[in-house]
């Protein structure tokens, strides 16, 4: 058997003196760690209950931490090369552990991996493979952050970072090194009390800055809500949503400090990189210095001092924030809950927000108009009314009813569906799904409209509805819950792609870039079947952010109907950039985004692409029916 | 300062009326309510005086058991507490037999300020304000935009035509109608809801009161308004039918 040239050098013997030392020193670490660890576990701990927190089934806690956690999923593939180097600075600490362990006991005498026996000389090569990988990570995470420097980690240079780099790297060095040294010699001594030293010097940091991720954000990915913008019931008659230190719950105190600073959130917030006062980093930071500097019990406004009162009422709600964060944190129930907070008890004051409500309090829509256009539109297209024999019921929600281009989208998704032969109808009255006022935190107004609209079906029969906005779909199938059983809904690119085989593709093939809606993409994780729609009605075209990363247009969260008066309008980033792809047409599948996009685009100049819904693109192909078709008609009347 | 404000419950704007078997009234199952609009301003005026100035707002209100949504609306809004009169017939009631329901509900109470809405958007008779007034013994103002304290009592601002306001100055005790669209409202809160529940409603009804009823006037039958067509389409060159457009507007129409 061939000898190993390395073994791994460690001290024989310690003196009494240095064992001591050891202890003394190590008792010191820990309880500078404890001196600032204690008092957030507490505040963590001393939160309000979560409402309607379930740890139970544990399959997708699992699940997810192994995904996001153990095998680091969701830092490599939203950052390639940061995510790898971190992963493998991660994995490095994963092996380190037993080693570690083993180097302190080995200070206290009672060490239990010896260099002479064959599973802890592989264990130390293993660690020290990692130890290398750790080393060039943290290196690589170092040259970014200072020298690179992008602007999502902030204007600052955080020297703080800087100095647990180098202890990191310090701690892999100061391991290597002792491959080189012969045993038992005062350099394999003097490493050993580098290594240990660096250890101690580190314990307390992790703590007192955003390294206390390394501690908590397991704990958050594990214990998290799971659902995508999983909006928490209220609980009893004093809960209004987020209003005070004592309405913050354990999940939040815990996702406020396991906060890295990473600033994915801000990188893809369409607030933040359109000159808004929202950067959903700084809310998560900001109830961060709320609860230290008032505690998760006070009574002091949570919209004041640390996060401003119109940060969270500029969120589109996109959730572009909530599926990056790595660390588990779940921005939109807490900026919807400061949204809750405000309204609930009326301190947000706003002419068009309360024209929205008032408008949802006295009327049916969130458009405001007369229920009798909506009669008209519905006579004027020969729609069925809904009897309970049909399969469907068509949803027609507030564009589809009262927004002209939303009209158009509805009229051709009918004859899309009549053309499959289809049975469908819609509702003699339809309220609002509620959907801008739930995510603008009017919780009364939006428990009224869902229980009127969950009555009504239930009076019609409805056992399947499909609708052309995604907003109307994930409102009826996730937040309708708390107040009833709503009927099987769907999207209509759910729908046409299920019967794309049927489906007459167009001759002219046309360059058709696709726009995924927030509420379809990442609300639904939807996003193959609107393509397969536009594969079939022409060449697919992507835009530089797409899919999970796509950019919101602007109009979620209720901001469709708020004014947006500071910086550049979302809407027209987004449809600069879909322009900028020089395709023919720009394909939506919300009719929200339609309206944002339709205004957007003609500002983009002459050569604006055209802008059409997947259903419309559908119904292009479609062959023409008699003179005096619904569709001919409802143009004219626009 | 004592604010009473009487408001109305009436059909919810998009509501789809039918006529009820008896020809007289609507057929109020399925109907959803609603608080009467410039009700709803005259509520907002008398909050926001109440902010300014301090004082006590009441709400006073007829109608059936119904009336009790629209009632917890306006205390969910901020007013103090309420008074429900009970009646079933208020169709029936003409504005003298509805004024005097409230009159005999509000004088017990001896308020500063009595606000109600100019009209209601059903019926539309625009008396009963007045006539409650009246019946009250107090100076009255009509078409008031916005309420002003002032030395010995109130400065109001009145809505004439065309653009053109009216400043008055009254006494106090004095009662006011509100004209729609003098404020902004505000929205019902979940917090005023949940605040609503303990606040104290009072239940009176008609016979309690003393108040029979004897209509002066009647309601013989209510009827849906005829759909009537009468688009034209003017054919010819643009110019031949410009030239029509103007003939028609000024000769028949007589807009120009």
């Amino acid at each position: 058997m061939v000898q190993m040239p390395l073994t791994l050098a460690e001290p024989a013997h310690f003196s009494v003196v240095e064992r001591l030392a050891f202890a003394v020193l190590g008792v010191a670490s820990g309880a500078l760690f404890w001196r600032r660890f204690g008092p957030i576990l507490h505040k963590i701990l001393e939160s309000k209950r979560d409402p309607g927190f379930r740890l139970f089934p544990l399959g997708r806690r699992i699940r997810d931490f192994t995904w996001e956690v153990l095998c680091q999923a969701k830092v490599i593939r939203e950052r390639p090369l940061p995510g790898l180097a971190h992963a493998f600075v991660f994995w490095g600490f994963c092996a380190f552990a037993l080693v570690t362990i083993n180097h302190c006991a080995v200070g206290l005498g009672v060490g239990f991996l010896s260099s002479e026996g064959w599973f802890s000389r592989l264990y130390f090569y293993l660690a020290g493979a990692f130890a290398i990988a750790c080393a060039v990570g943290i290196l690589g995470l170092f040259v970014r952050r200072f020298l690179v420097r992008p602007r999502w980690l902030g204007e600052k240079l955080s020297w703080e970072s800087g100095f647990i780099a180098f202890l990191i790297f310090f701690l892999m060095v100061t391991y290597l090194a002792a491959f080189f040294v012969p045993a038992a010699s005062h350099a394999a001594a003097l490493l050993w009390w580098l290594h240990t030293l660096t250890l101690l010097v580190f314990l307390p940091i992790i703590p007192h800055t955003k390294h206390l991720h390394l501690v908590l954000s397991p704990a958050t990915v594990f214990l998290s809500r799971g659902g995508f913008s999983d909006i928490p019931p209220l609980a009893g008659d004093e809960d209004f949503g987020l209003v005070a230190g004592a309405d913050l719950t354990r999940l939040v105190s815990l996702q406020a400090y396991s906060c890295v600073e990473c600033g994915r959130c801000t990188e893809h917030c369409p607030a933040a990189n359109t000159g808004k006062i929202l950067n959903p980093k700084e809310i998560i930071l900001g109830l961060r210095g709320y609860l230290n500097e008032f505690g998760p019990k006070s009574a002091e406004p949570l919209l004041s001092k640390h996060i401003e009162l119109e940060a969270p009422f500029q969120c589109t709600t996109c959730g572009a924030c909530e599926f990056q964060c790595p660390v588990g944190i779940e921005h939109l129930p807490i900026l919807v809950g400061l949204r809750r907070g405000a309204v609930n008890t009326g301190t947000w004051e706003d002419d068009h927000g309360a024209k929205l409500f008032l408008a949802l309090e006295r009327g049916s829509n969130a458009l405001g108009m007369q229920a009798t256009e909506r009669d008209k539109f519905i006579q004027k297209q020969d729609f069925p009314i809904f009897d309970g024999t049909q399969e469907y019921c068509l949803w027609l929600g507030c564009m589809g009813a009262y927004d002209p281009k939303g009209r158009e989208i509805v009229a051709d998704f009918a004859r899309v569906m009549t053309y499959l032969g289809t049975t469908f109808g819609v509702l003699r009255k339809e309220k609002c799904t509620g959907d801008p006022v739930r995510r603008l935190g009017n919780d009364l107004l939006f428990q009224q409209l869902t229980e009127a609209n969950l009555d009504a079906l239930a009076q019609n029969n409805v056992k399947k509805i499909v609708s052309i906005c995604p907003h109307c779909v994930r409102t009826i199938q996730e937040d309708w819950k708390e107040y009833g059983l709503p009927p099987e809904v769907e999207h209509h690119s759910e729908f046409m792609a299920r019967h794309l085989s049927r489906l007459p593709k167009p001759a002219q093939q046309e360059t058709i870039v696709f726009h995924d809606p927030c509420y379809l993409g990442r609300y639904r994780d939807v996003y193959e079947e609107p393509r397969n729609i536009i594969k079939g009605a022409g060449h697919l075209v992507e835009a530089p952010r797409s899919r999970e990363r796509s950019f919101c247009c602007g109009a979620g969260g209720g901001l469709a109907f708020l004014s947006e008066e500071t910086g550049e309008r979302v809407s027209h980033v987004r449809a600069s950039e879909l322009a900028g792809t020089g395709a023919q047409i720009v394909g939506t599948a919300c009719p929200f985004c339609n309206s944002m996009l339709r205004d957007a685009l003609t500002a983009t100049g002459t050569s604006a692409p055209q802008l059409l819904d997947i259903a419309q693109l559908t119904a292009r192909a479609l062959p023409r029916l008699d003179s005096g078709n619904a569709t001919s008609d409802v143009r004219e009347s626009n | 300062m004592k604010i009473i404000v009487a408001i109305k419950q009436v059909p919810e704007r998009d509501a789809q009326v039918r006529i009820d078997s008896t020809g007289k009234w609507i057929e109020e199952t399925d109907l959803q309510w609603a608080l009467n609009e410039s009700d709803a301003y005259a509520l907002e005026e008398a909050l926001q005086f109440k902010e300014q100035h301090g004082g006590e707002v009441v709400v006073v209100s007829a109608g059936p058991e119904r009336v009790g949504s629209t009632i917890r609306e306006a205390l969910a809004k901020g007013a103090d507490r309420a008074i429900h009169t009970d009646c079933n017939d208020l169709g029936e009631r003409d504005a003298l037999g509805v004024a005097r329901l409230l009159a005999a509900a509000i004088r017990t109470e001896q308020p500063d300020l009595v606000l109600t809405g100019l009209q209601s958007d059903d019926l539309g008779y625009g008396q009963t304000g007045v006539i409650l007034a009246e019946l009250l013994g107090l100076p009255h103002a009509s078409l008031i935009l916005h309420v002003e304290k002032s030395e010995g009592g109130i400065t109001v601002k009145r809505e004439l035509e065309e653009g053109w306001f009216q400043n008055i100055e009254l006494p106090l005790p004095a009662a006011l109608t509100i004209q729609s669209g003098g404020n902004k409202l505000r929205y019902a809160t979940l917090m005023g809801i949940k605040r609503a529940k303990t606040k104290e409603v009072r239940r009176l009804t008609a016979a309690e009161l003393g108040v029979a009823d004897e209509p002066a006037v009647t309601l013989e039958r209510i009827a849906m308004p005829q759909k009537q067509k009468s688009t034209q389409i003017l054919s010819g060159t643009p110019q031949e039918a410009a030239a029509a457009l103007v003939e028609k507007l000024k000769f028949e129409v007589r807009v120009l």
